[in-house]
């Protein structure tokens, strides 16, 4: 037996021992270890404060905690490995995220509650979260959420910053805090953040600034093309890239129950491609790729009356810019010097050339009222304008849509052990018109036990890109020519949940399980070349030599998912504490064979049945300069399915970070250190299977890291909860 | 104080990110279309031997072994034409692009960059290299779209599309403009092509199927209807042998089922079977759709996939497949006949005075 199976099989076993008799015991140690952690408080289910365990809507939360011992690279292995819901495959712009197992475009990723912005298809670009910066991370599965839109079918993440949970310095206080953390690991991975928090009387200010760099790494140089196996193929598993962020928040808070702020962001990141390739039909390249995001906002929060009622309002301006940057000399789409359309217009290496830029601009106007009889109103109103300019992607170089919502949401609690949470959202679309959608849940509350059910519509519009994009995409030795499509209907989806969840002191378990149905759902699905419009690009043709795909966004029949979620964790006095997440998923979608002109049922690409992960933690003061911490923990996911090009192998990975703490703040001292040491695929497993064949994981082996962090804060920080509407732990209790 | 100034500052700087980002991209790119024309015009210069000069125009490839097959094209052809410079021409922007950069090698495994430019781009530095005689020899197998965008290439170049070409020089190429024509571009080219595979190939037609895979244009994309020739081919070999058969991957009611429906009515239900790719060049097409072997180029639930490979179907279908993988330019008596429709080439009319009348 390998080792890693025996390890597995020990550490699950130990698990299951330690979990029972430890039960017994919860409520002897209750009393004495109230003061222990701070109870977790959730917003992104229902837009109001609520403790974790006292949700209405199931809500999964990855710890401050949890994070620091995990000591994560990106979001895609704090979201890959401290959860079983997500996975992660790797595309030719940077990783595809998949949550339950539908894709990227599905899912609504918020930072401190705001949509973050991204490719024209929906997509997220998760370079924009900056790893180093996250308080917690909160994660809503469905369209449960009347506030933050229908589109969200698969769910919503909503990573709060350590900025948004309030964590910083605080008003009426002169201080200063700044920190800065380095990463250095294998593939010279270089991570950097900094961030500063000056505070004088009314006025606050944040800085963050975020570095990433990778150069990439290489699984297999084998890959099969141009007919055979070639053995030396330039092909990298991960890309190198680099990316930087800043941005700057102001918080002017004129009085008690009053916050206005501004802020913006400048973000950049450069994919660079492999040179040199020797394989004319799959590593040779002549342009890496570029994104430029920025975003500058605006608005305010009034808490007023003796319930502290809540206004906010914001307003959001976003650009996402995509650039090819030239590598070599390259022909393309253009006009030549007459104004008229050709394939063949000349860029040279170091030029950029813009692909599509896209703007939103966004309003969200919201109040939360408390109502007799116990019930709690959230309303609100939003506007959302998307414009795409993309001048060799679109028929007529520009598109544009928008959609108007209003919503509300009404929390009702009038019994002790009941809540119900019903919302309606009401979403009316410049092309697609008027759509309604409900969603319902109630949670019932049995002592530490909470049962909970959730119902939810979801109503997604076809995106600029779906309707107008065209274009010519080139992936390794893979041609295809893909058709946006104006016929394209808004797709739907049909969401129930149904859950129980025990939250002890020491003790946390919950079972989850829920079925997803998504109507229309699109898709980019092969059409005969034919559907291509004349004159656009002579790539279709060819006397034997490339062959090319073409396909057009089409709407699938349905699709369904069905998945149960497992989560558990136990802490002990010692300050150890183990837990583990199992996922279990079935998906079906119907997708339309042109050639055949029928319906076929297929799974849907990515997805596996089993994912789980584990984590097993120890802390310890051992003075009070000297805090030491160690995370030993795996993840790993059965068979990946998928349509074309192979399944991704079954994996299954081990981690170990440890922590170390040094110093303690104080007024005197206002340093502290940490040292992050760890190493990742502690059993170097790689998956080499071969270009352009799917990966399970493209984990590139063991590697290893050292993270520094230093902090410094001067003056004193209040934790406020003025801007709370969440009046006391104790009374929602 | 300090502090509020320091806000001040920060909320400056800002703002100036952002209106940084609105900005678009600054390079000057307008003048990348006469650059690399100039690069053209150079190495044309610098390379002119001959007062005349050949342009053969493919659609281009990404495979390796489809340049080795352009490069032994040019050199017959050098060897042909001794009094004429060679050039070879993409039509494809991505085969240009990739030819270009890549380290990829030459017949003895040597690293080459290979600039095979767009037909226009050729045109224009013959003009300004001042060649006597041109001629456009299309690699086209029918006179379909492709074909049809070498005429429009021609065209663009005798009209003085871009209106930077010397007007005297153009009025002086009158008669000195010639197009050749695709290798199977009338139907004594069939009858001749015809023969001269049957010629290659009779000894095994005498012992089973000999199956040409032709590549063939979309309904909406079958220019001059030039899919006929397929047809035509395939009736002129049969006159030889009915064991000949030619499908192809795009053209519609001629796919390989449609082939193997042909070769049941034939009362051919078995036995051996050679494919050929009846292309130019054995790309991706060749390689996979008609040679692919395994289980990734058979799905038993929808035979008439076109992922499915012609090796695959026939063989699930009781006969014994051959694959032969080279194309037509490695056959040395058809690429004969490409050089004899150089040799005898169309002559354009004048589309210059057409078009200037008064000079």
């Amino acid at each position: 037996m390998r080792i890693e199976k025996r390890l597995t099989i020990i550490f699950f076993g130990v698990a299951c021992i330690v979990a029972a008799p430890a039960q017994q015991a919860n409520t002897r140690l209750a009393d004495s270890l109230r003061v222990e952690s701070l109870p977790e408080v959730v917003v992104t289910g229902t837009g109001t404060e609520h403790l974790l365990r006292n949700v209405p809507v199931q809500t999964e939360i990855i710890s401050r905690k949890v994070l620091d011992s995990y000591g994560g690279r990106t979001i895609e292995e704090i979201l890959g490995g401290l959860t079983a819901s997500f996975s992660f495959s790797e595309g030719d712009m940077g990783s595809q995220l998949q949550l339950g197992g539908l894709g990227n475009s599905y899912v609504l990723i918020l930072i401190d509650g705001k949509r973050i912005h991204g490719d024209v298809g929906g997509e997220n670009d998760l370079g924009l979260i900056d790893p180093q910066n996250i308080d917690h991370i909160e994660i809503v599965k469905g369209a449960q959420s009347a506030l933050y839109g229908s589109d969200a079918m698969a769910g919503v993440v909503n990573i709060i910053t350590k900025r948004g949970a309030k964590k910083g310095v605080q008003k009426e206080e002169e201080g200063i805090q700044a920190e800065n953390s380095t990463r250095y690991g294998s593939f010279n991975d270089n991570r950097q953040h900094n961030a500063l928090a000056l505070s004088n009387g009314p006025l606050t200010s944040y800085t963050n600034f975020q570095l990433q760099h990778t150069d990439g790494w290489q699984n297999t140089s084998n890959e099969f093309t141009e007919a055979r196996v070639v053995t030396d193929s330039k092909n990298k598993t991960v890309n190198a890239y680099t990316l930087w962020q800043v941005a700057e928040k102001i918080v002017y808070t004129p009085r008690e129950g009053m916050e206005l702020y501004a802020d913006g962001n400048w973000y950049t990141k450069s994919i660079y491609r492999p040179q040199n390739g020797h394989y004319p039909s799959c590593d040779v390249y002549t342009y890496d790729l570029m994104y430029r995001n920025a975003s500058a906002s605006g608005g305010g929060k009034w808490t007023f009356g003796e319930q502290n009622e809540v206004l906010t309002l914001d307003i959001d301006w976003n650009r996402h810019a995509y650039y090819y940057t030239y590598t070599a000399t390259t022909l393309t789409d253009g006009y030549d010097p007459l104004g008229n359309f050709t394939n063949y217009y000349p860029y040279f290496a170091g030029q950029i050339d813009l692909q599509s830029d896209q703007q939103r601009l966004m309003a969200h106007l919201k109040g939360v009222f408390h109502l007799p009889y116990e019930h709690r109103l959230s309303a609100g109103a939003e506007y959302r304008y998307d414009y795409l300019n993309a001048p060799m992607r679109t028929a007529t170089g520009t598109a544009d849509d928008w959609t108007a919502a209003l919503y509300v949401q009404d929390e009702w609690n009038s019994l002790s052990w009941l809540n119900i949470t019903a919302g309606l959202r009401l979403n009316e679309n410049g092309a697609f018109g008027f759509r309604a959608t409900p969603k319902l849940s109630t949670m019932v509350s049995l002592g530490d036990v909470r049962l909970r059910a959730g119902w939810s519509q979801g109503f997604k519009t076809p995106t600029t890109k779906e309707l107008h994009y065209r274009y010519l995409h080139t992936m390794g030795s893979s041609t295809f020519f893909n058709l946006g499509n104006t016929a394209l209907r808004p797709q739907s989806s049909n969401y129930v949940s149904l859950g129980a969840e025990y939250r002890g002191e020491r003790l946390t378990a919950s079972v989850t399980g829920y079925h997803n149905r998504l109507d229309h759902m699109i898709a980019l699905v092969n059409v005969p070349l034919s559907e291509i419009p004349h004159d656009i690009t002579s790539a279709y043709a060819g006397d034997g030599s490339t062959a090319i795909v073409a396909r057009k966004y089409m709407n699938m029949e349905d699709a369904r998912t069905l998945g149960v979620d497992v989560n558990l964790s136990y802490s002990f006095p010692e300050g150890w504490a183990l837990g583990g997440n199992y996922s279990w998923l079935d998906t079906r979608a119907h997708q339309y064979n042109t050639h055949h002109s029928r319906l076929e049922e297929v799974v849907i690409d990515g997805t596996a049945h089993h994912k789980w992960n584990a984590y097993a933690t120890w802390s310890r003061r051992l003075s009070t300069y000297y805090k030491i911490g160690a995370n030993l923990s795996t993840r790993g996911s059965s068979r990946r399915y998928y349509q074309n090009n192979g399944d991704g192998a079954p994996f299954q990975l081990w981690r170990l970070n440890t922590t170390h703490d040094f110093g303690k703040a104080s007024d005197a001292l206002p340093f502290t250190y940490r040292v992050d040491v760890g190493v990742d695929n502690i059993f170097d497993y790689v998956d080499r299977t071969m270009h352009p064949y799917h990966l399970g994981t493209n984990s590139p082996g063991r590697t290893v890291y050292v993270a520094f962090a230093v902090k410094f804060k001067k003056g004193k920080s209040v934790k406020s909860n003025s801007m709370s509407n969440l009046k006391t732990y104790e009374n929602e209790d | 104080m300090k502090i509020k100034s320091f806000l001040v500052a920060v909320a400056v700087l800002a703002a100036t990110m952002i209106s940084l980002s609105s900005c678009q991209q600054d390079e000057d790119v307008n003048n990348n279309y006469v650059k690399y024309q100039s690069a053209v015009d150079a190495q044309v210069k610098a390379q002119k031997k001959h007062d005349k000069v050949i342009l053969l125009v493919a659609f281009g490839s990404t495979w390796n072994n489809a340049f080795l097959a352009f490069d032994s094209t040019k050199a017959a052809y050098e060897k042909a034409f001794p009094d004429c410079d060679v050039y070879v021409s993409y039509s494809s922007a991505i085969c240009i692009n990739r030819a270009a950069a890549g380290e990829n090698t030459d017949d003895k495994g040597n690293i080459v960059k290979r600039n095979y430019y767009a037909p226009n781009f050729w045109l224009h530095a013959f003009a300004t290299a001042k060649y006597a005689d041109i001629t456009v020899q299309s690699l086209q197998v029918i006179p379909g779209e492709e074909y049809s965008r070498v005429i429009n290439y021609i065209k663009d170049f005798a009209n003085n599309h871009l209106g930077d070409l010397d007007d005297e020089y153009l009025s002086k190429l009158d008669g000195h403009l010639w197009l050749g024509t695709p290798l199977l571009n009338n139907t004594d080219d069939v009858a001749n092509v015809a023969r001269i595979l049957n010629d290659a190939y009779k000894s095994q037609a005498s012992k089973g199927v000999v199956a040409f895979m032709g590549h063939g244009n979309p309904d909406s994309y079958d220019t001059y209807k030039a899919n006929i020739r397929y047809t035509q081919l395939e009736l002129a070999l049969q006159v030889y042998s009915k064991n000949y058969f030619v499908g192809t991957v795009d053209m519609p009611d001629n796919y390989k089922q449609d082939v193997l429906a042909r070769m049941h009515e034939a009362g051919i239900t078995g036995g051996t079977m050679n494919l050929y790719p009846l292309m130019s060049i054995c790309g991706d097409h060749g390689h996979n759709d008609m040679a692919g072997e395994g289980e990734e180029y058979w799905d038993a639930s929808d035979e008439e996939s076109e992922d499915n490979s012609w090796f695959e179907f026939f063989s699930h279908k009781g006969y014994q497949p051959t694959s032969n993988l080279f194309g037509l330019l490695e056959v040395d008596a058809i690429r004969q006949v490409w050089i004899n429709h150089t040799k005898n080439p169309v002559e354009l009319e004048d589309y210059y005075h057409s078009m200037y009348p008064e000079e």
